[in-house]
C-alpha cells in the first residue's frame, strides 16, 4: 500500500467516495482542488478561497500568481473534460473467495447456457420457416397447374434491393403503442 | 495445460460432491442463500412445517449421527485451499509453455472478463421476431431438388504459358481490376445479415493547434458510446490545416460491439435520426462494397444524442465534434447490408450503387 497518494488522486477518491487507507481529510483534498483549478480560473471569489491563506499580498484581493497571468486563460469545462478523461481509477477484477466465486460461476455458466438455448431455438425455427418455404415453393411450380407460371412470377426479386423495406415498416419493437393515445384521467398530486 | 488454477480446484471440489463417498448418507447441512430450501434437509424443513406427515425424525437423527466435519476433514487425502484463496489471473501472458495461463475470457476470474449482457436491446428484440424471418422470404429464391449451379471459372486465372517467363509466377488477378471481391453466398437460414460492429470516428483538425480539441471529441465520443476511445495520428497531411503525417494525434475513434453497439443503434434510428433537419437518410452510393455502410453526422446532430443533450453545458459548444459512424454487418454485399438496414430503421436516398 502506498504511504502518499499525489493530490490528484487523493480527490479523485474524495469525488468518488473510495475509502484510503491513511484517512484524506477534507481541507487536503479541497486545497488540492483550488490548486488544480487555480489556473484556469479566473473567478475571484474561489482563487481568493483557496489562495487566501499562501499568496496575497496585504491591501490585494488579488492572489499574486493570478496578477502575473501567463498564458492564455483555459476554459473551465475543458479543465473538468482532461480531469475525467484521465482519471486512472478503474475498476479492479473480481476477487472472490472460493465458495463464492462457485456460486458465481454456477449461475454464469446457467446464464450462458440458457442464451445458448436461446439461440439454438431461434436457430431452428428459422430453419423450419425455409424448409416450409421450399416445401411450398416446390408445390407452387409443380402442382399449381399453370405450368409454373405463378412461381416463376414469385421468384422475380428486381424490386427487393431498388426500393428495400418501407420506412414504415422499419420501426423497432416497442410494447406497443397504448390503445388509449393520452390519459384523461391522470392528475397531479 | 491450459487448465486455470481456479478450475483445478472447482473441478476437484465438484467431483467430490459428485462422487458417491463411501459414508453414507452424507448430507450437507450448510444452505446458501441461493439453494432451494427443499433440496437440503428436506426432513427437517418438512417435519416443521407438517409434524403429522409420513416424513419421522429418523433420518435427521441419522443424519445427525453421521454428520461429522472433522473426521471428514482428517478422511480427506488433500488439502482444500483457504476459503479467502483468490486466484490471481496473471497480468501479463507469458505463452503457451507458461505454467500460470490466464483463464478464458469468460471465466469471471478472469481480467478481460466482462459481465453481461443485463438488457434485452430493441434492436435486437426486433431482429430476432420480424427482421430476420422477412428478409430470410425476401431473399428466398427456389431451386428445384438436384439442381447444380453452373461451374465459375476460377477468380484467379493462369498465365498462358506463352512466355517462360510465366513459370512460377503468381495467378493474375480477375477480370477488370485487381480487387478480389468477397463471395456472396445465397443468403439461408444460416447466413442471415445481421450487426457486427459500429465505429465511431471523428477526425479533429483544430487539434494540432489545441489538444484540447481532441479531449473535447474524445469525451463526447465516449459519452455517446460507453466505450473508451482510441486516438489515432494522421496518415496523411494537409497543408492548409498544417497537418503533418504522423506527428499531431488528430482523430479519435470507438468501436462497439454487442449490447453497446445495439444501445447506440437503438439511440441512432429512434432519437437522433429523426430530429436532424432536412436529413434525406444515408446515401445511396456509401458502402465499401463488402457489406459495411458509413455516414456522417454533423456537430449539431452529435449534440442531440441524449448523453450530450442533458448536460449540454459541460461541452464547450464549438468543440463538439461530428462524426463519421460505420455499420460493419455481416452481410458480405452492399444491398443485403442496405437491405438489413433499411429494416431497421435507416432510410436510403439517391441512386443506389452497388
Amino acid at each position: 500500500m502506498r504511504t502518499t497518494f499525489s493530490p490528484i488522486l487523493a480527490s479523485l477518491a474524495n469525488v468518488f467516495r473510495i475509502p484510503l487507507s491513511q484517512t484524506v481529510t477534507r481541507p487536503a483534498a479541497t486545497a488540492a482542488l483550488g490548486r488544480f483549478n487555480g489556473n484556469s480560473n479566473s473567478n475571484s471569489t474561489t482563487n481568493a478561497a483557496a489562495g487566501s491563506s499562501s499568496s496575497t499580498r496585504q491591501f490585494s484581493t488579488t492572489s499574486a500568481m493570478l496578477k502575473r497571468h501567463r498564458g492564455p486563460t483555459i476554459d473551465r469545462r475543458i479543465t473538468m473534460i482532461r480531469y475525467f478523461l484521465h482519471h486512472p481509477l478503474t475498476p479492479r477484477p473480481l476477487r472472490f473467495s472460493r465458495t463464492r466465486f462457485l456460486r458465481h460461476w454456477t449461475i454464469h455458466r446457467a446464464w450462458h447456457l440458457y442464451r445458448a438455448q436461446q439461440r439454438r431455438a431461434h436457430q431452428v425455427e428459422l430453419e423450419r420457416q425455409w424448409h416450409a418455404m421450399r416445401a411450398a415453393c416446390e408445390e407452387l411450380r409443380t402442382g399449381a397447374g399453370d405450368g409454373g407460371k405463378l412461381f416463376r412470377k414469385s421468384m422475380i426479386k428486381t424490386g427487393v434491393f431498388r426500393d428495400l423495406f418501407p420506412i414504415e415498416y422499419a420501426r423497432l419493437q416497442t410494447e406497443g403503442p397504448p390503445a388509449e393515445g393520452w390519459n384523461h384521467e391522470w392528475r397531479r398530486r | 495445460m491450459a487448465v486455470s488454477e481456479s478450475s483445478r480446484y472447482l473441478t476437484r471440489s465438484l467431483s467430490r460432491a459428485l462422487v458417491p463417498s463411501a459414508r453414507p448418507a452424507t448430507l450437507c447441512w450448510r444452505r446458501n442463500a441461493s439453494d432451494q430450501a427443499s433440496s437440503r434437509s428436506p426432513s427437517a424443513d418438512l417435519s416443521e412445517l407438517e409434524s403429522t406427515s409420513i416424513s419421522s425424525t429418523s433420518t435427521a437423527e441419522d443424519v445427525v449421527k453421521s454428520y461429522d466435519p472433522v473426521s471428514k476433514a482428517r478422511g480427506r487425502k488433500t488439502k482444500l485451499p483457504r476459503s479467502r484463496y483468490q486466484f490471481r489471473s496473471p497480468k501479463y501472458y507469458r505463452g503457451p509453455l507458461h505454467p500460470h495461463q490466464p483463464p478464458p475470457p469468460s471465466d469471471p476470474s478472469s481480467r478481460l472478463y466482462v459481465p453481461g449482457p443485463f438488457s434485452l436491446p430493441r434492436v435486437e428484440q426486433t431482429w430476432q421476431s420480424t427482421v430476420a424471418s422477412d428478409i430470410l422470404t425476401l431473399l428466398y429464391v427456389h431451386n428445384p431438388p438436384g439442381f447444380k449451379p453452373p461451374v465459375k471459372a476460377p477468380r484467379l486465372r493462369d498465365w498462358d504459358d506463352t512466355s517462360p517467363y510465366h513459370k512460377n509466377r503468381n495467378l493474375r488477378g480477375p477480370r477488370g481490376g485487381d480487387v478480389l471481391r468477397l463471395l456472396r453466398k445465397p443468403i439461408d437460414f444460416n447466413n442471415i445479415p445481421h450487426l457486427e460492429r459500429i465505429t465511431i470516428h471523428s477526425y479533429v483538425n483544430m487539434a494540432t493547434e489545441n489538444s484540447s480539441w481532441l479531449h473535447a471529441a474524445g469525451i463526447a465520443v465516449q459519452a455517446i458510446s460507453n466505450v473508451r476511445v482510441q486516438t489515432y495520428k494522421s496518415k496523411t497531411g494537409v497543408p492548409k490545416w498544417g497537418i503533418v503525417p504522423g506527428r499531431g494525434t488528430v482523430a479519435c475513434k470507438a468501436e462497439l460491439h454487442g449490447e453497446n453497439m445495439l444501445h447506440f443503434f437503438g439511440k441512432l434510428v429512434d432519437i437522433v435520426l429523426p430530429r436532424i433537419k432536412d436529413w434525406q437518410g444515408i446515401k445511396g452510393s456509401s458502402g465499401d462494397s463488402s457489406g459495411n455502410i458509413t455516414f456522417g453526422l454533423e456537430p449539431e446532430a452529435v449534440a442531440l444524442f441524449p448523453e450530450i443533450e442533458v448536460n449540454y453545458d459541460m461541452y464547450p459548444p464549438k468543440m463538439i465534434p461530428g462524426c463519421h459512424i460505420t455499420i460493419h454487418t455481416s452481410a458480405r454485399t452492399d444491398k443485403d447490408a442496405r437491405l438489413l438496414l433499411s429494416a431497421l430503421g435507416m432510410p436510403f436516398y439517391g441512386k443506389i450503387v452497388d
